[in-house]
């Protein structure tokens, strides 16, 4: 499936600001089997004084830019053309949780994408014993990795409400956890904290959704603004499964990564540093239209 | 010294009571200053020898004058997370005294650790050799958090990470020495070093004189010249970067940057252009080459790495991954001081190096593997458990580790699931007990255990060990009390040789003569030392009119009399309330004169330090004790006499650089405004009875006043003295004159031989005072001037301070 996507993010500053730096990442990655990036760009409205691209740790594309001069808002917009695969779906090869450990002592390797960097707790997301509970309750004797992460996926979308008022970007499991209720970013975390809690490593991943859905189907929670789900290590064998617990199905086509990480600190749309003061809004407008 | 001889009998007799003045060492325990045969070891026998031939009174002498030192140097360490918790440096007057063969053992080992951690640290960040080869658990790395992914692959721009390390070590019951802990993040203490060796010599000037005890300068010598080489540009600056005032070891952050001649900033002070790491100082952006990082590596960049830190320079790892700055030690270099590393070294430096620890570590294990944590649970009594990432020694982290043998006793059955369950997170540690050394307790000699840290620094020609170093040594028996936070002392550590030593100094030889530039002045600091020399002036101002007022309560004892009750509602509109006798808001004007000199503390004498303290603690007594009237009056005369002091202290003795032009605009500024006001509001057809006589004492002019005018007191004499007389250093014109006498002598006042707009303003303010005469002095005149001070105050922190 051949997507284009559009990503406008619009800051307004009540107060002009005199000069800021920005690390931005909303361009999506290519990834093997998975997703090719076509063509993409980013732009930036006042052009910035400085502008470097980049790769991150976990292989995240990177936009840094600098403002020197004052302005009072910053229009940030990605444009790219993505072909998605249509990923198999295979039969679960993944061991029980019991076998994990001895999995993961056997895998010698700190690469981006290996599972020792998304086991312990990471700096947005510490341990929490009542998501710990939750999790240990769900996770039955005899299950493998596989079913431990859909029935954790199943639970919190049936236990927790959307609800875009609810919380903030800076909500932490914890509190999301005591609330019930959320958006994806929410959701995402209290899964990676539930698998993590298990010993099951578990990262965080960024993305789009496809706007309208096909006909006959029902439109997503959260295609209107970037969305977030989960990914969890199932072994040697099968590796990475993406799983969205704001919509509890597998992330499929219609999901669009643009970055991985071990929580929304490492893959956070916009990360700024401002001169000025007073408060600032943000706006999102997002567009994820097949093209064939 | 004219102190009186002891008598002869008695000196003997104390020397006579044993071979060491009746110290004996603890069983089973080994000890530095008698060795494993109990005869007390060679180098210490000169120490003893004078120790013997004084009584009790020469050496309390000896003792306070170490202490006197210290006190007037300002050495002070800080306790954590306390705020304005200064205390004074606990120092054990005894020095430790190692001779130096044995020193070349130990330096030789550290040599060896320091070259391994470095070949670690750039495999960890580089292609990951360790982890793939097996030699080095992912988990280590990779549940880090002191591993900084942002730096993975960076190559740093002077070739190294490691430039300086400390280690922890100690002396085990067979004499030999273990190292406890590694020190790689930003290892803090060979400041505190040099001043316990200056501090030990006062105490023992004609001993160390007579020994020969390896000099420390040559070390730090060394290791300026190695960082000046870091330079990639002529004009580049090198920097100790420090977290700030809070930080527990800011005072030593100061005394290097000092010492060594380096700018001492904070990551406010710079940013980031161009790929450069630049420095915000009153003549303009500068280049900063390199910089000695005091600062925890992820508080560094909230872009890349702790998006929290407040205290960081957005883009520095930008800068970093660019190349074009020197970072010591680079950022991620922490990962190294998790106790678990210790575990691997041992195999990793037979890898790497193809050769055995010469100084090993103190046997750890790792209890994310299987063999590992059956040994630990096997052998629990012989065990401290302490959490594997804790980049602290087990007997320096606030209770986190526990001794296996406590453990037995209070729940023996859950061990072996305790370390299962959180294994990864655990190290079981060899319990070692360290060697003792004398410390001075109870009029004695008395054993206490010690650990020293010591320092290694990379200079060009390979690392060098410095010799001595800081001895951290326990109040009692109990090895958990050595930190300083649970009131252990700190000792100087003597390296003795038999031949004369290498007597470097830093002070600069005649042919390295050079005389820095000024003009690169951080726009932090001179916006402290601006604002500095304002609250001390509006403390000043304060403290007149309050004296003045205080005078007139005595006489009358009504505030209700218009005079004290208009003066009442002036100092009412800026916030102080004449019903306290010294009012609150005085005291946070010298508080904040406080803490604007103390965010300076580089560039302030230790002097004027202590007076400005001095003056905060008695407002403070004051404040709570001073009854309205008289008692009043006199005690803001006191006060007044020690602000007098201090302004003494910065007149007479502060070097004229940009940063004193700061201090003094800020000064004649607030002085400036406060007289405008004063006058604006007291000066009117309106004025109480008696007003004007108050203002001439308040402008300290009653004197000169009697002498120029031949009339009584009235508006126009007042004002032509106190607002027009450019003679009368109280007078607002004179305040202005001051200012653009300064001001012309600011960095970039005239830019292509114009004025600047600062340079303008001022000279506008000053003509249009300059012209005026006291009859065209009115409210509306001083309110405008008013306005127009303080829009010059704006415009100065626009054009120096952003």
């Amino acid at each position: 499936m051949l997507y284009d996507i559009s990503l406008k993010i619009t800051y307004g500053y009540e107060a002009p600001v005199s000069g800021g730096r920005h690390l931005v990442r909303v361009l999506p990655v290519s990834i093997p089997e998975r997703q090719r990036l076509v063509a993409g760009s980013v732009t930036c409205q006042p052009a910035p004084d400085e502008r470097l691209e980049g790769r991150d740790f976990f292989a995240n594309h990177t936009t840094s830019i600098l403002f020197r001069s004052a302005h009072d808002h910053l229009v940030i917009l990605m444009k790219a053309r993505i072909q998605a695969e249509t990923p198999a779906i295979t039969a679960d090869l993944s061991p029980p949780l019991g076998a994990l450990p001895a999995e993961l002592a056997g895998l010698w390797s700190v690469d981006s994408e290996s599972p020792h960097h998304f086991i312990g707790p990471s700096p947005l997301l510490p341990a929490v014993p009542e998501i710990a509970a939750y999790a240990r309750a769900i996770a039955g004797e005899n299950m493998t990795i596989e079913q431990i992460g859909a029935s954790i996926c199943n639970r919190i979308h049936r236990d927790f409400v959307y609800d875009a008022e609810a919380t903030t970007v800076n909500t932490t499991a914890a509190q999301t956890f005591e609330l019930k209720r959320g958006v994806c970013q929410d959701f995402a975390h209290v899964m990676i904290v539930a698998l993590r809690s298990l010993g099951i490593p578990a990262g965080y991943v960024s993305g789009f959704l496809r706007t309208l859905p096909p006909p006959g189907q029902e439109r997503l929670e959260g295609a209107d603004a970037m969305h977030a789900w989960v990914r969890f290590w199932c072994g040697t064998n099968c590796g990475w499964l993406e799983l969205d617990p704001t919509n509890d199905i597998r992330a499929g086509t219609d999901h669009i990564v643009v970055g991985h990480g071990r929580d929304y600190g490492d893959v956070a749309p916009v990360i700024g540093v401002l001169k000025g003061y007073g408060s600032h809004t943000t706006e999102q407008a997002v567009d994820v239209v097949p093209v064939g | 010294m004219a102190k009186k001889q002891t008598a002869v009998p008695e000196e003997a007799s104390r020397y006579g009571g044993g071979p060491a003045l009746g110290y004996r060492a603890l069983p089973g325990i080994a000890d530095e200053m008698l060795g494993a045969d109990g005869n007390v070891r060679p180098v210490w026998q000169r120490l003893l020898a004078t120790l013997g031939s004084m009584n009790e009174a020469n050496l309390a002498d000896r003792f306070s004058r170490a202490d006197r030192y210290l006190r007037d140097a300002g050495v002070f360490y800080r306790a954590y997370g306390k705020e304005n918790s200064e205390r004074s440096w606990p120092l054990s007057h005894i020095p430790v005294l190692i001779d130096e063969t044995e020193w070349a053992t130990v330096s030789t080992g550290l040599v060896q650790r320091a070259e391994l951690l470095e070949r670690v640290l750039a495999d960890v960040y580089g292609e990951n050799r360790l982890v793939k080869g097996g030699l080095l658990p992912p988990a280590l790395v990779a549940s880090n958090p002191e591993f900084l992914r942002p730096i993975v692959g960076i190559k740093p721009a002077n070739g190294h990470f490691l430039h300086f390390c400390s280690f922890e070590i100690g002396r085990g019951p067979d004499g030999n020495w273990w190292v406890l802990s590694d020190r790689t993040e930003a290892p803090s203490g060979a400041g505190f070093a040099l001043e316990n060796r200056v501090a030990t010599t006062r105490a023992f000037s004609d001993l160390y004189a007579e020994s020969h005890v390896h000099r420390l300068a040559g070390f730090f010598g060394a290791f300026r010249d190695t960082l000046q080489e870091h330079k990639q540009h002529a004009d580049d600056r090198i920097a100790v970067l420090s977290p700030g005032i809070a930080n527990e070891t800011y005072f030593e952050h100061a005394y290097i940057a000092r010492y060594l001649g380096f700018m001492l900033l904070e990551g406010e002070d710079l940013t980031v252009v161009g790929g450069r790491v630049m420095v915000r100082t009153v003549a303009g952006l500068k280049p900063v080459g390199v910089l000695w990082r005091r600062l925890d590596a992820s508080f560094a960049d909230p872009l890349e790495l702790n998006q929290s830190s407040h205290i960081g320079t957005p883009g520095i790892v930008e800068a970093i991954r660019s190349g074009s700055v020197s970072v010591v030690n680079a950022l991620g270099s922490g990962i190294l001081e998790a106790r678990a590393f210790m575990a691997f070294m041992p195999s990793i430096c037979r890898h790497l190096l193809g050769e055995e620890q010469k100084l090993p570590s103190i046997a750890t294990w790792w209890c994310g593997q299987e063999a590992e944590r059956r040994h630990v649970a096997n052998n629990i009594e012989r065990m401290v458990i302490g959490p594997a990432y804790s980049t602290r020694p087990f007997f320096d982290d606030d209770g986190q580790s526990i001794l296996g043998a406590s453990l037995r006793e209070s729940a023996k059955t859950s061990i072996g699931e305790w370390l299962t369950s959180d294994g990864g997170k655990l190290v079981g540690q060899e319990v070692v007990t360290l060697s003792t050394t004398p410390a001075w307790a109870h009029g004695r000699l008395t054993p206490r255990p010690m650990s020293l840290r010591v320092f290694a620094a990379r200079t060009r020609d390979g690392w060098q060990i410095m010799p001595g170093g800081f001895a951290r040594i326990g109040t009692g028996d109990d090895v958990a009390a050595i930190a300083m936070q649970a009131g252990g002392t700190a000792a100087d550590v003597w390296i003795v040789s038999d031949k004369p030593v290498d007597r470097t100094t830093l002070l600069p030889a005649e042919e390295s003569f050079t005389r820095n530039l000024p003009g690169s002045l951080p726009s932090r600091a001179a916006d402290n030392l601006f604002w500095l020399g304002r609250y001390i002036e509006r403390a000043e101002g304060t403290l007149r009119i309050l004296r003045a007022w205080h005078g007139r309560f005595a006489e009358s004892a009504d505030p209700n009399m218009p005079l004290l009750k208009d003066v009442s509602d002036y100092l009412a509109a800026h916030g102080i309330d004449t019903r306290q006798p010294v009012p609150g808001n005085l005291l946070s004007s010298i508080d904040s004169a406080l803490s604007s000199a103390g965010n300076i503390r580089d560039r302030f004498s230790p002097d004027g330090w202590l007076a400005l303290n001095d003056l905060s603690k008695t407002a403070r007594k004051f404040h709570a004790s001073v009854q309205a009237g008289d008692d009043a009056t006199h005690a803001m005369t006191i006060l007044l006499r020690k602000l007098a002091g201090f302004a003494g202290l910065v007149h007479e003795n502060m070097y004229r650089f940009t940063g004193w032009r700061f201090l003094s605009i800020g000064r004649y500024l607030e002085r400036g405004l406060q007289m405008t006001g004063l006058l604006g509001h007291m000066s009117g057809p309106e004025a109480p009875d008696g007003a004007y006589d108050m203002l001439l004492e308040i402008g300290d002019s009653v004197m000169t006043h009697r002498r120029r005018y031949n009339v009584n007191t009235a508006a126009p004499t007042v004002t032509d003295l106190l607002a027009l007389d450019a003679l009368n250093p109280r007078s607002i014109l004179y305040q202005l004159n001051e200012i653009k006498k300064e001001v012309e002598l600011l960095p970039n006042a005239f830019v292509n031989g114009q004025m600047s707009r600062f340079c303008r303003e001022t000279m506008r303010l000053h003509s249009g005072l300059a012209i005026m005469t006291p009859e065209a002095m009115d409210m509306a005149v001083y309110s405008r001037l008013e306005q127009d001070l303080q829009g010059l105050s704006d415009l100065l922190a626009q054009t120096y301070l952003g």
